[in-house]
């Protein structure tokens, strides 16, 4: 074989590994955008008679992307005990309450693994301005409680959740987030 | 008996007492909780046995891990049920057993008042809307129905007043501006606790426009009486007015702002001309000068 056609051998071969490198990364990343959005808990919005203001179809699209987001990210925090995990949806009250659990989470040893079946979404106040919006979450969890690797309770019954929600420059935040009983609605 | 029955009865004359501990500790210590308790407010968990048993106590929070003795009342602290929501009770001797209570916000400390517009035109249905959250001391949103009254109070005329319910934490009305332009006072109040926030109200469209011409040389001097709305406030300093004069060399047009309740500007005529005012959607007077186009 002379030099120009080893040559064209060579690049025709680091091309096949060029190609095959690109298609693995592809493969990778398109494999982490579907886990990603796999391991995103489903989640609908209900906004009929929602009042003073009716919402708009672009807000009711990031309020259930922002609201899976933040699910995902607390379940992720509450069993890893790494309050850095949780994502910045979180905001105001309900952040500073959820840090402060992680952290004492953490001093006892304890944490929590949920296993997220699902959210229906209530969307009840919307305020003139659109500076607010209240939710009621009706959620479908299992929650494991550990106290290190031990198992110490496990529920799975619905949950209940009031939920207040404000927009920012260009996304919505979780700013409050109490749980209440089912008989509280 | 043989040897194999022999080791058998060996064998369970050793465990027997082994299962029968084990047996008492598995056995779950019955909760006994209130279903819901104020926040802030101490209360005490009752669970039977006997023993040293771990507590956990997991809430919004809040976690707390105690060794506690079964067989009395467990102390929860106040500090410890600051944040509304629900908490888990969890004993464990052995197997565990837990149970929920719900911590309720107390009575309401705070409000968060929002009040939109800032600015606001007299007279218009509708116009202001008025939202408030209540909070208790320890900003637990306060979700049973709670009474707001709002009062609203302008500079001039009539207070108003409004009662509102809250549904889930949050009241709101939606209110008619009143007919005088200045500042208006509007007023939440829950029982003792009461936040205030202050509109403008300014005047609304104007209602007419009338102008005088006077005329020097080839100069003519264009100024308005003072604009006012239809509820007769004067528009304020800024608003635009619209001068047109239309002559045989076409027309042209000076968008020129009121001050101190008037608006003025001159053109230059060399011949028959007409003049219009207009101010937003009113159209004004007509003035014709050295006759007819």
């Amino acid at each position: 074989m002379n030099d120009a056609a080893c040559n064209i051998l060579i690049v025709k071969k680091r091309r096949t590994l060029w190609l095959r490198l690109v298609e693995a990364v592809v493969i990778t990343v398109t494999a982490s955008v579907l886990a990603a959005a796999q391991s995103l808990p489903q989640v609908r919005l209900d906004a009929d008679g929602l009042a003073p203001r009716p919402i708009e179809e672009l807000t009711a699209t990031t309020i259930l992307h922002t609201y899976s987001l933040a699910w995902s990210s607390l379940a992720t925090t509450l069993e890893s005990g790494g309050p850095e995990r949780l994502g910045e949806q979180f905001v105001g009250a309900a952040k500073d309450r959820l840090v402060r659990r992680v952290n004492e989470q953490n001093q006892t040893g304890v944490h929590v693994r949920i296993l997220d079946h699902g959210h229906q979404l209530k969307a009840i106040f919307y305020s003139t301005d659109g500076t607010a919006m209240q939710l009621v979450d009706t959620a479908q969890l299992e929650i494991q409680t550990f106290d290190g690797s031990r198992l110490i309770d496990t529920q799975s019954v619905p949950h209940q959740y009031v939920v207040l929600m404000t927009p920012g420059a260009d996304r919505w935040y979780v700013r409050d987030l109490q749980e209440v009983s089912q008989k509280s609605f | 008996m043989t040897k194999a029955q022999n080791e058998f009865a060996r064998r369970v004359a050793l465990l027997g007492p082994l299962l029968l501990s084990f047996t008492t500790c598995a056995a779950a210590a019955d909760l006994r909780l209130p279903e819901t308790v104020e926040a802030g407010r101490g209360f005490s968990i009752s669970a039977d046995g006997s023993g040293k048993a771990t507590l956990y106590l997991i809430g919004p929070d809040h976690v707390l891990k105690h060794t506690v003795t079964l067989g009395g009342d467990l102390q929860i602290q106040p500090a410890d049920v600051h944040t509304a929501g629900r908490y888990q009770a969890i004993v464990c001797q052995g197997s565990c057993t837990s149970s929920f209570f719900e911590v309720k916000a107390s009575q309401p400390a705070h409000l968060s008042f929002f009040l939109h517009p800032s600015r606001v035109p007299v007279s218009l249905p509708d116009s202001i809307d008025a939202t408030v959250f209540v909070f208790d001391q320890y900003f637990n949103s306060v979700l049973t129905p709670t009474t707001v009254d709002f009062q609203i109070a302008p500079a001039e005329g009539a207070r108003v007043s409004r009662r509102e319910s809250t549904q889930h934490g949050i009241a709101w009305v939606h209110m008619n501006s009143s007919s005088r332009e200045g500042q208006v006072h509007v007023t939440a109040a829950v029982g003792k606790v009461d936040e205030t926030r202050v509109i403008q109200q300014v005047a609304a469209e104007a209602c007419g426009v009338r102008m005088n011409a006077v005329e020097s040389g080839n100069v003519v001097t264009i100024r308005t009486d003072l604009v006012r709305d239809c509820s007769g406030n004067a528009l304020p300093d800024g608003t635009i007015v619209s001068f047109t004069m239309m002559d045989r060399d076409g027309k042209s047009t000076v968008d020129t702002p009121i001050k101190k309740g008037i608006a003025q500007t001159r053109f230059s005529i060399s011949g028959p001309a007409r003049i219009t005012v207009a101010c937003g959607v009113v159209l004004g007077n007509e003035v014709l000068l050295k006759g007819k186009l």
